[in-house]
This record gives C-alpha cells, structure tokens and sequence, in this order.
C-alpha cells in the first residue's frame, strides 16, 4: 500500500468556525455523501439531543461532506436551528476513492474522520460520537445513548451491536467476528460497524497514528479503530442499534471480501504484540435492549454462489498451494469435487489461518492473497448458507457460536506460525 | 648417419628435458592454483552465505516470490543458489588461471576473455532473474484479475504471459552473453510475429462470431458474478 497525502490538513475558515465554538463535552461528527434521503431527519435528531437530553454539555455537531450532488450540506443547514452547535466542511475525494467502491459504502470515511477527530482535539472535546447519516439516529434518544455511558466514564469506547437473524452477514459472522474474538479475547459482535462514540483522549491518541496516511485506511479504518481500543486496554462497551444499509452504494462481494481481509491484515499486523499474548475471551457490557423480534431469514441463492466459488478455486490452484499446505489443499479440493456444499468449521479456521500467516510472511502481496480468498470465502458462505438453509434461528446461533470455538480452539496453530515467520 | 641420428636424438631428448623442466613448476604452480582456488571458492561460498543470512536475503527472496519460483523448479534456496554461483564463478576464474599458467597455445588469452565474460555472465543471470520475477507477478496478477473478472481461460492467458515474459528475458540474456545473437533473435522475432498475426486473422476475420459470442458471454457472466455485498456484511 502506498501512502498518501495527508488530505485533512483543516482549511482556515474550518478553523475559525471551530475557535468561535471553543471547549466543547460532546462532538457529535456525522460524515456524508449524498445522504439527503435521511440526513434531515439525522440532523433534527442531533439537535434536539443537544437541546432536550444535553442542555448542560457544550456540544456541537461538525459535518463533513465529501461532495454530495443531491443538496446534503443544504439540507443539513436548513436542518440546524442553533448555527453555533454545527460547524460544516468538506473533504475531497480522489478519483480513487469514487472508482472503488468501499464496503462502509462512505467513499472518503478516512478523511471525514480525520477531520473529525482533529475537530475533537482542538475543541478538548470530551466525548466523539460517530453517527451514520443513514440512521438509525432518526430520533433524539438514539443520539443520547450513544453520548451517555461515555460522558459518564461508564466506557472508554462504545460500538453498536445489531439484532440480525443469524443467518444475516456471513462475511461478518464466519470472518470477521470469530478471528477478533479468538484472537483480540473480546466478545465484541459488529467490528465493522460504522458507528461509534469514544473518549476525547482516544480520538487524540488514534490522530498521531500513522493509520491516516496510508492508503489501507480508506478500507482499514472502522475495524482499525475497534482493535486498538482493544490493544490500547480500553474498556469497551456495546449498545444495541437497529441495523441500517446504506442503499446509494454498492460494493461488489468480491471487493468487500478483499476489503475486509486487506483491514484484518492491517489489524493484526498492527496490534501482532497483543493479540499473541491475549487469552480467553471478555464478555463486555451491553447498553440498551435487544429486539426480541428476530428480522427474517436472508434468501441466498447459494447453488450460484458456490459454482463461482467452485470455478474460481480450481482456476487458482496453483496459487493456493503457496499459501495452503498440501493437506490443507487436497481437502478443499476434495470437498470442491463432491456436489454437495461442505467445508467444516476447522478447515476453513485452518484456511483463514494460513492466509493470515502467508499475509504477515509478505511472500505474496496483500492485495494478490485478498483476491486468492474471495472464492475460498464463497465457498464456505456457501456451503454455511447450504447447510443451515432449513435450521431455526436458535440451531444457527449454535452453529455460529461453534465456529467462534473453533478459530479460538485453532489459535495456537496461527500464534506459532506468526511467531516463526517473525 | 648413425652420428646424425644420435645428435638429433640427443638434441629431441635435451629439447624434452628442457621442457620437462619448464613444465614442471608451471604444472606445480597450475595445480597450486587449482587446489588453492577450490578451497578459496569454498571460503567465498561460506561468507557469502552468511553474509546473505545475516542480510536476511531470504525473506527478501520469499517477498519477492522468487523462493516459491526457486521451489516450483527444484531449486535450492535463493541463498544457497547465490553462493554457489559464486563458488563457481570464483573457481571457474582460478582453474582458467591454472590452465593459463601451463601455457598451452590453444588456450592462450583464457584468462582475460574469462574475466570479459564474468561480468556480461552476471548482467545476463541478473536479467533472467528480474525476467523470472516479473513473469511470476504478472503471471499471478493476470491469473487473479481474470478469475475475479470472470473471463474464460484465465489459465491460459496468465500462464501465456508468463511464458512470453520469460522468453524474452531469455533472448535478453542470451543477448547479453552473445550466444547466436542473430539467430535467436531472428527466431524469437519470427515466431513471435507468427503468433500474433495468426492469432489476429483468427481472431478477427475466422472467428468474429465466436469473439463476439464470447464476449457477450463474458458480460452476461460478469453481471451474475456481482454479487452485492450488503448481504454480507
């Protein structure tokens, strides 16, 4: 990854706006693109968090857009009725940041964020909430609790945890989840979420992290900030949030899956000193209540998915059998083979594995094993899609909670190969 | 008569002593030479090696890929592959040496067409090697980028690239060495021209339906394989 120009150098004008609002408790930052479908109701509801539930906090809201066509920053203007509580910028984007698509959906997130958190530092601001324009934040209470249990020193950083039926987010719920847990030893469910609240004092120390400079933020950074807090020993809580998708962009799966494996190469690169001296696993507290409704079962069309799958792992197996060991190789081979979709929980945590091996030995570019994954990833959300087609939610949070056990149980074979590259 | 034929025996017989006598400190020097260099070639093998070690030049070559390119021919390690080419290099230039010191006439002037050599040698395995590397990326590359493109044959076309990155690197270094300049050239410019021109033809006038045919395949394939990720995430 190459690096790039810092883009969040603070224009004058931002400034000026910010030395007017001065010391604040509660920064409330709400990055956009063309997000005037929802932002209205987004930025009302800010407000009137300000005013009803924080009337005693100095809080402001800082908006940064990265050039919305569809009228946001107006809306959002039209939206503030206390001008001192908001504060408006713009960050641009590259041509890069359009073409490509990333998985949060926010092309230029990394240089919102910046802003944002250089905004926290020169207002001392005490709290940094994180909102997503999409929602769920249509009302004031939803703002509120995000400010709550961090202004309260409750918590150190706040994430969201979703009520998804689990058959919803393979790539979150057979990856994602599983490898923070067994390796970071925290419970935490949504490590991409896009929301967050956290400490003045953490977004100050994330700021002189090298992170912003290098291109992989652009993809790395929603998972990037929730594996330092954990490195950095802070104490994490989770909140109950209703899910949204963000409708104007999409990713292909192909690029969200290399996305998200290039962020957890990032990760544990950057926190390796931690994560290979971490055990067991913290339970952490949860705010708010969950939904007792459990939103329906995802239709997948799993046969179309595990054909490309199939097609793409042959193609490539040459390349495979660089980062896989034969074994390793010969069984997904045999299991591509057989028409029924199968890959066991342990010998995709192996596969996983060994790609994050392969990724921290650099014997192939990041990029070049990303893009090797994405038909073994098929593959197993196939066969998982497959296999469970038929099962209650109740029989499928087991089979979840099973392949947690097995990325934990299956640690030390990552821990040893990580520290004989090393 | 008789006295004649003595003399020249006499004179043939001084003539071998005299020359027995100067050849046999050369042949005693030449074979100095050769047993010293032998083990001056090993000693060279030995630093290099650890000089490599302590470079860490084998992590370079598995960053690199040359390591698995190394693996995939049945190759030693890049390291031990370096210190062997200098262990030869250094050996071959002190048995040149020994041949040059016996003073033979066909092999008069060894020693500095030898050392003319050694370092066009070397251009041209550094270009083969660069060759090898940039085959094996673009190889990888290519492979990659059509499976995830959907296109046929992705097989075929990476592993085409690969073999014609590596032919020129080829022609390059024989080049570089001198080896039947012409003729290697000639057949390279040859064969390639061929291909390229019957792929054209058949390509563009013997299978326009088949191209567009496959085309439109490849565009109603690449829709169906954009998934959406939303699901997914």
């Amino acid at each position: 990854m190459t690096p790039v120009q810092p883009e969040s150098t603070l224009s004058d004008a931002f400034l000026r706006q910010l030395m007017a609002v001065g010391q604040v408790d509660v920064l409330v930052g709400l990055p956009t693109l063309d997000n005037a479908a929802t932002v209205i109701d987004v930025v009302r509801a800010i407000h009137l968090c300000f005013t009803r539930d924080c009337p005693r906090l100095r809080t402001v809201m800082i908006n940064s857009d990265g050039g919305s066509t569809d009228g946001t920053p107006e809306l959002i203007r039209s939206a503030s009725f206390v001008e001192t509580d908001m504060v408006q910028t713009s960050h641009s984007l590259r041509t890069l940041h359009r073409v490509v698509a990333p998985y949060h959906g926010l092309p230029g997130k990394l240089t919102a964020l910046r802003t944002i958190f250089a905004a926290a530092e020169l207002t001392q601001a005490k709290v940094l909430v994180i909102v997503d324009p999409n929602g769920p934040a249509t009302d004031p209470a939803r703002v509120t609790e995000l400010i709550t249990p961090v202004i309260g020193a409750e918590v150190e950083f706040l994430t969201p945890r979703y009520r998804r039926h689990p058959g919803d987010g393979p790539l979150v719920t057979q990856l994602v989840r599983p490898l923070v847990r067994a390796l970071y030893g925290v419970a935490l469910d949504e490590p991409l979420g896009a929301e967050f609240a956290c400490s003045g004092r953490f977004a100050s120390y994330c700021l002189e992290q090298s992170i912003w400079n290098r291109e992989i933020g652009r993809v790395a950074i929603d998972l990037w900030l929730r594996t330092e807090a954990i490195a950095q020993n802070l104490s994490i809580g989770q909140i109950w949030r209703p899910a949204t998708t963000n409708p104007a962009i999409r990713t292909t799966l192909r690029e969200a899956v290399q996305q998200v494996m290039l962020s957890m190469g990032e990760s544990l690169r950057a926190h390796d000193s931690f994560w290979l001296s971490a055990d067991g696993l913290k339970d952490l507290r949860t705010w708010g209540h969950a939904p007792q409704v459990i939103p329906d079962p995802p239709v997948w069309d799993y046969v179309a998915l595990a054909e490309q799958a199939r097609h793409d792992v042959v193609e490539i197996e040459p390349l495979l059998a660089g980062v896989l060991e034969q074994p390793a190789l010969e069984r997904v081979l045999d299991e591509l083979s057989n028409r029924a979709f199968h890959l066991d929980d342990e010998l995709w945590v192996r596969i996983v594995y060994a790609f994050a091996a392969a990724a921290h030995r650099g014997s192939t570019g990041s990029e070049h094993l990303a893009a090797m994954f994405v038909p073994l990833y098929m593959w197993r959300a196939s066969a998982f899609m497959a296999h469970t087609a038929s099962e209650n939610a109740a029989t499928l949070q087991g089979r979840l909670d099973a392949v947690c056990e097995a990325f934990q149980r299956l640690k030390p074979v990552l821990v040893s190969s990580w520290s004989v590259e090393k | 008569m008789i006295q004649e034929i003595a003399d020249e025996l006499v004179q043939s017989w001084r003539n071998f002593a005299t020359a027995f006598v100067l050849f046999v400190p050369r042949l005693v020097a030449a074979t100095i030479i050769f047993a010293g260099g032998f083990v001056i070639a090993i000693l060279a093998r030995r630093s290099v090696k650890r000089l490599l070690a302590g470079l860490r030049f084998e992590r370079l070559a598995l960053r690199t890929g040359a390591s698995e390119m190394l693996r995939v021919a049945d190759m030693p390690s890049a390291e031990l592959l370096v210190a062997k080419i200098v262990f030869w290099i250094v050996w071959i230039g002190f048995i040149v040496s020994a041949v040059d010191t016996l003073q033979f006439g066909p092999f008069q002037g060894l020693v500095e067409e030898f050392f003319r050599f050694v370092p066009r040698f070397l251009v041209a395995l550094l270009v083969l090697a660069f060759g090898f590397l940039v085959g094996n990326f673009l190889w990888r590359a290519t492979l990659l980028a059509s499976v995830n493109a959907g296109l046929p044959a992705a097989r075929l076309l990476s592993g085409t690239l690969r073999l014609l990155v590596i032919a020129i690197t080829v022609v390059m270094a024989l080049e570089q060495l001198g080896l039947a300049t012409t003729v290697v050239l000639t057949a390279f410019a040859i064969t390639f021209g061929a291909l390229m021109l019957g792929l054209a033809i058949a390509f563009g006038l013997g299978g326009q339906d088949a191209a567009r045919s496959l085309l439109e395949q490849h565009v109603k394939a690449k829709k169906q394989r954009e998934t959406d990720a939303a699901p997914h995430l």
